[in-house]
């Protein structure tokens, strides 16, 4: 009787000693130090990844707004340039769409605008970021923040020499593209084999200046502090 | 007992006699992907080579105490936990090249090389084998994606690592950049690795 | 009808045109590997869009109501421990990549224990390369696309629901199939022609992958042909 007890908790003893949770001490004290490492690296490189993602686009503004020679000349005079993001919300046919934009001021004044946009190219997204003057009557830059159009065709959309042809051009009327020089003052010269990525571009430039013209005012944009 | 190599055994034979990619096809979906131009090419090479290092000596350092059947589970616990910390790094120090490498960084994950090494080498051996062992596969690693992404850029748009080296009035075979001359740059190297394999073979047959 | 054609453009998109195998270089290794034979090749696919789906479908619901910056259930959670302002904004993405392979390893382990259980000669068909879908890279990166068009997008209106998320695996793990089943055929004529000895192997394989890759760069674009088609202007 006192062997079989004794055989019995014997058993119990071996069972807890490999049961899984006995066995997995090794992987809980890991997860809990690769937690702490994890913390450690969240709390520190967060703030730098998030100010990467803005700066990609802030660094851009001062440019797309005068121009890159002015922009070069007022940040060598450290001029000071106050740039506000906010979103615009407009509702057309029951669909809602936002647009990411920010407001330049510089000593004060509105300088401009600039825009952030989006939409289908040939190959994947196309995202954009355009400038306008205050009334937003005239383009003042493009930008391509990111594309995956055909390398050698329709990637020379991020190139300066095509990307100029949309400044000084006004958004009374929409852009058209051409193949070959155009002749008319609202016209883009496609680029040479890669006229869907120059129509798609085109497309969301119009697009974004139909539906946010108008709407540029303190009434219609929701303004947020720039988290730096 | 048998026989496991030296540290310094373990280091040779990871550059070409067990080269990662073209002896043991392993780690392939990075050398396709990101071998489109030089400069993400060394970037993986030397991300890859990071996580390798760091997960081989962790687990070189704990090897006794792995039970068999959750080995596994501990693995992927610490590569995974090494591939965040890499790729957080990256998006906060090399932005534009963590854009540019995309999904493939925390696809080092499900890398078999990093999983193999863990299996083979850093479960069994000291430390000193198995970060030999990490630093001869990870140079093995940036040789290959160095030498298919160096024919690719080159070939593709004439520039290596955004310097121009043939003359502008060559005409870029695009299609070298696009995801066929991975795949065709990929195996013709690897026929050519196959082929010097087989001739010094046949020479160090012929001569004893 | 708006929703039904996006479906229906992620679906086309991930199963064709951005195919996971030919345009994403995921899942290379069993492209290689396995194809000999066209019923394994089947096989092999069915189990990763199976497994694919599953994992997706994983990875969706603990982005949104975990992971994701201001999820419900870490917000709700931290309400207990900290103001109700601080724990809007706590953001557990840190720990994203650990949670994925842990839920692919689960859903590979469920699969495989479902289909021992109720499909014997299908498991014993199957050998070792259940185990091994875990190392697939195509399942991981389907859960890194859904997780990208949940949290990294600018407008929070955009992130991705259950449907599409459900639609990119399902038809990414058929597009993995269309790509390794014809692999396997191709390489069932190749066995028998007469290929130069260093070609053997999986250097021929890459080489025949590369043609069929260029194959299906024919479907570039289509996918914009058809949002414009179906949705007016673009």
């Amino acid at each position: 009787m006192e062997r079989a007890l004794k055989k019995r908790t014997a058993g119990v003893a071996d069972r807890l000693k490999n049961s899984n949770f006995a066995q997995a001490w090794l992987i809980l004290v890991l997860a809990l130090i690769f937690g702490v490492a994890l913390a450690a690296v969240q709390a520190n490189l967060s703030g730098v990844i998030a100010a990467n993602k803005l700066n990609e686009t802030l660094e851009r503004v001062p440019e797309l707004v005068w121009g890159t020679a002015t922009a070069a000349r007022m940040a060598s005079q450290n001029a000071s340039v106050d740039i506000t993001p906010g979103t615009v919300t407009i509702k057309k046919d029951l669909k809602t769409s936002y647009y990411n934009l920010f407001r330049v001021t510089h000593e004060g004044k509105l300088a401009g605008w600039v825009v952030k946009a989006g939409g289908q190219g040939y190959a994947d997204k196309i995202e954009l970021i355009i400038g306008l003057d205050p009334g937003a009557d005239t383009i003042t830059g493009l930008f391509v923040l990111q594309q995956k159009e055909t390398p050698g065709l329709g990637n020379k959309i991020t190139f300066p020499r095509w990307r100029n042809q949309f400044i000084r051009k006004k958004t009374s009327t929409p852009l058209v593209v051409t193949k070959g020089k155009s002749q008319v003052p609202n016209g883009i010269d496609a680029v040479t084999g890669a006229t869907i990525s120059s129509r798609s571009v085109t497309g969301i430039v119009n697009r974004t200046i139909r539906d946010v013209k108008g709407r540029l005012t303190p009434a219609t944009i929701r303004f947020y502090e720039r988290q730096l | 007992m048998t026989n496991l190599p030296t540290p310094f055994e373990r280091f040779i034979q990871g550059i070409l006699p067990e080269n990662p990619v073209y002896r043991q096809l392993l780690g392939l979906c990075p050398t396709l992907a990101v071998t489109n131009g030089l400069k993400p090419a060394l970037t993986m090479a030397v991300a890859v080579g990071a996580v390798l290092l760091s997960a081989n000596i962790i687990i070189s350092l704990i090897r006794n105490l792995l039970k068999p059947h959750l080995r596994i589970v501990v693995f992927t616990l610490t590569i995974a936990t090494f591939v965040t910390i890499v790729d957080r790094l990256l998006a906060a120090y090399l932005y534009q090249m963590s854009k540019a490498l995309g999904p493939y960084i925390p696809l080092i994950i499900v890398n078999c090389i990093i999983i193999c090494r863990c299996e083979v080498c850093a479960s069994r051996q000291n430390v000193l084998a198995a970060s030999a062992d990490a630093v001869g596969q990870a140079i093995g690693f940036g040789l290959a994606l160095t030498g298919i992404a160096a024919i690719r850029e080159i070939l593709g748009t004439g520039m290596i690592a955004g310097v121009q080296l043939l003359p502008t009035a060559w005409p870029s075979w695009v299609i070298m950049v696009l995801p066929p001359g991975a795949f065709l740059t990929f195996g013709l190297l690897l026929a050519l690795v196959n082929w010097i394999d087989s001739v010094r073979s046949n020479n160090e047959g012929r001569k004893g | 009808m708006d929703y039904i054609f996006d479906i229906f453009l992620i679906s086309i998109s991930a199963a064709l045109i951005n195919n996971f195998v030919l345009y994403y270089f995921v899942g290379i290794c069993p492209f290689i590997g396995v194809s000999r034979r066209v019923d394994m090749a089947l096989g092999m696919g069915s189990a990763v869009t199976f497994v694919m789906t599953i994992a997706v479908f994983l990875s969706w619901t603990i982005t949104t109501l975990v992971l994701m910056p201001g999820a419900p259930v870490s917000r709700w959670v931290a309400g207990h421990f900290m103001s109700a302002e601080k724990a809007a904004g706590i953001d557990l993405t840190i720990l994203t990549y650990i949670i994925y392979i842990f839920s692919i390893a689960s859903s590979v382990q469920f699969v495989e224990m479902y289909v021992r259980k109720f499909y014997p000669p299908l498991y014993k068909s199957f050998g070792v390369f259940l185990p091994l879908i875990t190392t697939n890279c195509a399942i991981l990166f389907a859960c890194l696309t859904v997780m990208s068009n949940i949290i990294g997008g600018e407008n929070p209106i955009e992130a991705w629901d259950l449907g599409r998320a459900l639609a990119l695996g399902l038809f990414g793990g058929a597009g993995f199939t269309i790509a390794i089943v014809i692999m396997a055929g191709i390489r069932e004529e190749l066995d028998l022609c007469d290929i130069p000895a260093p070609f053997k192997g999986a250097a021929i394989t890459l080489i025949v992958g590369g043609i069929l890759a260029m194959a299906f760069m024919g479907f570039n674009g289509v996918d914009s042909g058809l949002k414009a088609a179906l949705t007016g202007a673009p």
